[in-house]
């Protein structure tokens, strides 16, 4: 059964899409709906773009196969929230935003920060493996599914973990499926597991010369008995007009700490010694609401729409500043956000690379950070120019082969997301 | 195996490993007829034992060749069967690749090879402030790789998470003898997440040969407590209650009073033998946080009918309380000559349902039944004891196993939380999962191991060719 495409999210999803060849959305009502809609694709080998909240449609290479988009909007309902064992399980469509705030009614959280949460999916975020600031502290998405449902290519229904916290019965499909870009399935429900929301976070900030500078801090950082949960280096005109970031420096680190009252204290005061250790100045440290209203531009700086090509390198915590400085050489006025005790590095370019992506990413910026031991990978380019396996997602550390024959086990008329990732 | 069949290898596993680097006759090989789930055995035709990564890749092609299946081994201490050579084959002892490759503790990780025992990396740790978190009971003796492949858990999973939570890549040898490399110290990589598809699945998928493993920083501090319970109830109650205020403890183990006595016996600790239930719990971290979540405990504790919250009241008493509860079953030896451990998980708010089923069943059987598990996660470990010399109480464990089990698939949970499926809980497979769930995993097996020569005969029931009968509940285990 489909429900008519009567929400105006459903409205959005079927009219508001052209980076995607549709030529029909399906909006199913329920996980046994949407099977068959799988299954009826795969008879008829007609590809199946999986929509969540469409906020990363420019995440990979782009689709060019003509198919059926398969909306998630009527997959957002929640299943069951037992708060007291600390989980939650939602089918896929359910929104973050409304996620949070649920959960949020019984101290918990996700503590899985993304943009646009409102229009973003649980499902979606767990197909692009998408995680925020907080990671150094509370780990990233994979750390928090704990069961799984999803349909594979062919319309078999499959699921994998469960409810409970611990299990390690049969494969881990909760694993699997992060990332997958919805090539190996469409998820259809998941459970979460939670994490008390701390009583207190706060966020001190920390003007720096240059990048010298901070890499002097970071290591110093490394040992540090503050214990944050974030810290991030920021740096460009994105960032002018943000609360702590006003000091006219070029460089800022952002270090949060959350706890109970009597251990942000101690890391506030211990942090600050530290930093004088170093003979640097003392931090800023941010009111409440002056946190608030940071925290939000740090989790929205990756979507930017208008920007000409966001990029974002992996690689080990110690290789944070020399991304940037190489990503500053390729774009003097480009802005940066790296969430440097993760080694990720988000940059915002402020014009497409007049020598190409060829040299700029896959001749410059991905043999940095493959000697960083990690990878560039593309967030969005609203131009599509250049963009071919290797530019989009770089060097990925898997091989292709076992990649290949996975997809063709779950997937073997190659209908989800046909085009999106590296397989050949 | 026919000999026909392994003659066609051995000459080449000669030539990869050198005689001195296998066993072949039949006294040494029984050595390795099983782990530490001893129902079960069967002998591996050869036993090798390789020293470097291209070794088992050319033990791998050599089996591939001569159609023989293959298998990987750690330290054996496997409590589901996950090393039994179900069908004979080539053994491969991964205890001779035991070097720590690598300790960076500016980007928080390490490198090992997959025989270095779990503790020894904690101990090359010690004094750079991290450690290694995940830590099995049986740390002393398992090894890393074992750990990836088992995804083992420990007393500490319930604030740190269990080995894959840890785990940022791994370098492995394929079924058909191929080496990959999956990850690496940055941890994330594009696309679907192969490094977290891997560990745990129990050597079907690859032999793992080296490990990216993530570091952890040591707290400053700990407050270890026992809170003592007049009843089994109030304790679950009162961890109810801890997680509920939102203390996530670094550990919340309970014991029951029957394996109290046992370890009392052991150990002379002084716990109380008349409390029906303690819970061992211990918040770790910051100081400055720790003395108002002990204060908080207590409060619960008492608040849901503690009657006695006790405190270590140093290091040596803390690590003698860790001692008593990591070597439990060490000392059910004490109450039985023969036991059988289950692994099975319930929500944590199903925690009192499951223990009265399970006091229900004890009775309903006439078996004795103690128990030491892991509470905050939900993971039980109910220890059934009974003479193996006596058939009927044999079939009664059995049965009585298998309700329990039923019982926490009925409450939402899982056959097992850390000890895996091996072939002890094979046949659990398909009332946990449905038959679509069963297809997708073996989708996802051919796609690693398409011959299935690597581990058959695991995890997964395969139609038409069933595992071993079992027929025989386990003797020992740890955990």
């Amino acid at each position: 059964m489909m429900k008519p495409h009567a929400s105006p999210n459903r409205d959005r999803v079927s009219t508001e899409i052209t980076t995607l060849p549709l030529i029909e959305t399906v909006t199913p009502n329920d996980q046994d709906a949407l099977a068959e809609q799988v299954t009826a694709c795969f008879e008829q080998k007609r590809p199946v773009y999986p929509l969540g909240g469409c906020t990363s449609l420019d995440y990979g290479l782009l689709p060019l196969r003509e198919g059926t988009g398969l909306s998630l909007a009527g997959l957002d309902q929640l299943v069951d929230f037992p708060a007291r064992d600390l989980t939650v399980t939602v089918e896929a469509g359910f929104s973050m935003a409304t996620l949070a705030e649920q959960v949020a009614e019984e101290g918990l959280q996700l503590p899985i920060h993304v943009p646009q949460a409102k229009e973003a999916t649980i499902g979606g975020v767990i197909a692009t493996n998408w995680n925020g600031p907080a990671r150094k502290g509370y780990g990233t998405i994979r750390d928090y599914v704990i069961g799984i449902s999803a349909v594979d290519g062919k319309g078999l229904p499959f699921r994998g973990g469960g409810r409970v916290v611990k299990n390690v019965a049969g494969y881990d499909f909760c694993k699997l499926l992060t990332g997958s870009l919805g090539t190996l399935g469409v998820i259809t429900q998941v459970t979460l597991r939670l994490k008390p929301i701390p009583a207190r976070t706060s966020t001190q900030v920390v003007p720096l010369d240059d990048l010298d500078q901070a890499e002097q801090l970071l290591c110093g950082l490394v040992d540090s008995q503050a214990t944050p949960f974030a810290m991030e280096l920021l740096s460009g005109d994105c960032w002018q007009g943000s609360p702590g970031l006003d000091s006219g420096s070029p460089w800022h680190l952002a270090i949060s700490c959350s706890g109970t009252d009597d251990e942000v204290a101690y890391m506030v005061g211990q942090l600050e010694q530290e930093l004088l250790d170093q003979s640097l100045s003392a931090p800023r440290k941010l009111t409440e609401d002056e946190h608030q209203q940071l925290w939000a531009k740090l989790v929205e700086f990756p979507a930017c729409p208008e920007a000409p090509l966001v990029i974002q390198a992996t690689v080990v915590p110690s290789g944070t500043t020399t991304i940037a400085r190489e990503a500053r050489l390729l774009d003097p006025e480009c802005s940066i956000q790296a969430h440097a005790g993760s080694g990720i590095v988000i940059v915002r370019f402020s014009e497409f690379p007049a020598d190409g992506l060829s040299r700029a990413l896959v001749g410059t910026l991905q043999p940095v950070a493959a000697a960083a031991h990690g990878n560039v990978t593309i967030l969005s380019n609203p131009s599509g120019r250049e963009m071919t396996p290797r530019s989009a997602w770089g060097m990925v550390p898997a091989p292709l082969a076992l990649l290949s024959r996975i997809k063709k086990n779950f997937d073997p008329a190659d209908i989800l997301n046909p085009g999106r990732f590296v397989y050949p | 195996m026919t000999n026909t069949v392994m003659t066609r290898v051995m000459e080449p596993l000669r030539k990869i490993v050198g005689s001195e680097n296998m066993l072949t006759s039949a006294s040494e090989r029984i050595v390795y007829e099983c782990d530490g789930f001893v129902v079960e055995k069967n002998s591996p035709d050869v036993v090798v034992f390789p020293t470097s990564t291209d070794q088992v890749a050319a033990i791998a092609k050599a089996c591939n060749e001569a159609g023989v299946p293959f298998l990987p081994r750690g330290a054996g201490t496997s409590l589901a069967g996950g090393c039994l050579p179900v069908g004979g084959g080539v053994m491969i002892v991964l205890t001779r690749m035991k070097e720590i490759l690598e300790i960076n503790l500016r980007d928080h990780y390490a490198v090992v090879q997959p025989g270095v025992v779990n503790v020894w990396l904690t101990q090359a740790l010690k004094g750079s402030g991290y450690h290694y978190a995940p830590d099995p009971s049986s740390q002393g003796a398992c090894t890393i790789g074992g750990n990836v492949a088992t995804n083992s858990g420990g007393p500490h999973t319930l604030k740190y998470g269990v080995t894959v939570n840890h785990v940022l890549g791994v370098e492995a040898v394929m079924a058909d003898g191929s080496i990959v490399t999956i990850g690496g110290p940055a941890g994330e990589m594009p696309g679907p997440d192969l490094v977290g598809a891997l560990v745990g699945s129990e050597g079907t998928l690859a032999i793992v040969t080296r490990v990216w493993v993530r570091l952890t920083r040591d707290p400053q501090g700990y407050r270890t407590m026992l809170g003592i319970f007049e009843s089994v109830d109030d304790a679950t109650q009162a961890i109810s209650a801890i997680i509920g205020a939102g203390i996530i403890p670094a550990a919340l183990e309970m014991m029951d009073q029957g394996i109290l006595v046992a370890l009392e016996e052991a150990f002379h600790f002084g716990f109380p033998l008349d409390a029906q239930a303690i819970l061992l719990i211990e918040v770790d971290g910051l100081e400055a946080g720790l003395d108002g979540q002990r204060d908080e405990i207590i409060r619960l504790c008492k608040e849901t009918g503690a009657r006695e919250v006790r405190l270590a009241a140093d290091e040596q008493e803390r690590l003698k309380l860790w001692k008593c509860r990591k070597q439990a079953f060490g000392a059910i030896g004490r109450l039985s000559s023969s036991f059988c451990t289950q692994d099975g998980v319930v929500p944590r708010t199903q925690l009192p349902g499951i223990f009265k089923k399970i006091r229900e069943t004890s009775e309903k059987y006439d078996i004795r039944i103690v128990n030491v598990f892991h509470a905050g996660d939900g993971n039980l470990h109910p220890i059934l004891l009974f003479d193996e010399r006596n058939p009927d109480e044999i079939k009664k464990v059995m049965e009585a196993s298998g309700e329990i089990l039923e019982a926490c698939l009925d409450a939402g949970g899982s056959v097992t939380g850390e000890h895996g499926i091996g072939v002890e809980k094979i046949r659990y497979m398909n009332k946990m999962f449905r038959e679509s769930d069963l297809v997708a995993m073996r989708q996802l097996r051919d796609a690693f191991n398409p011959d299935n020569l690597l581990s058959p005969d695991k995890m997964l029931p395969t139609a038409g060719a069933c595992g071993m009968e079992q027929i025989h509940p386990g003797r020992r285990a740890a955990l």
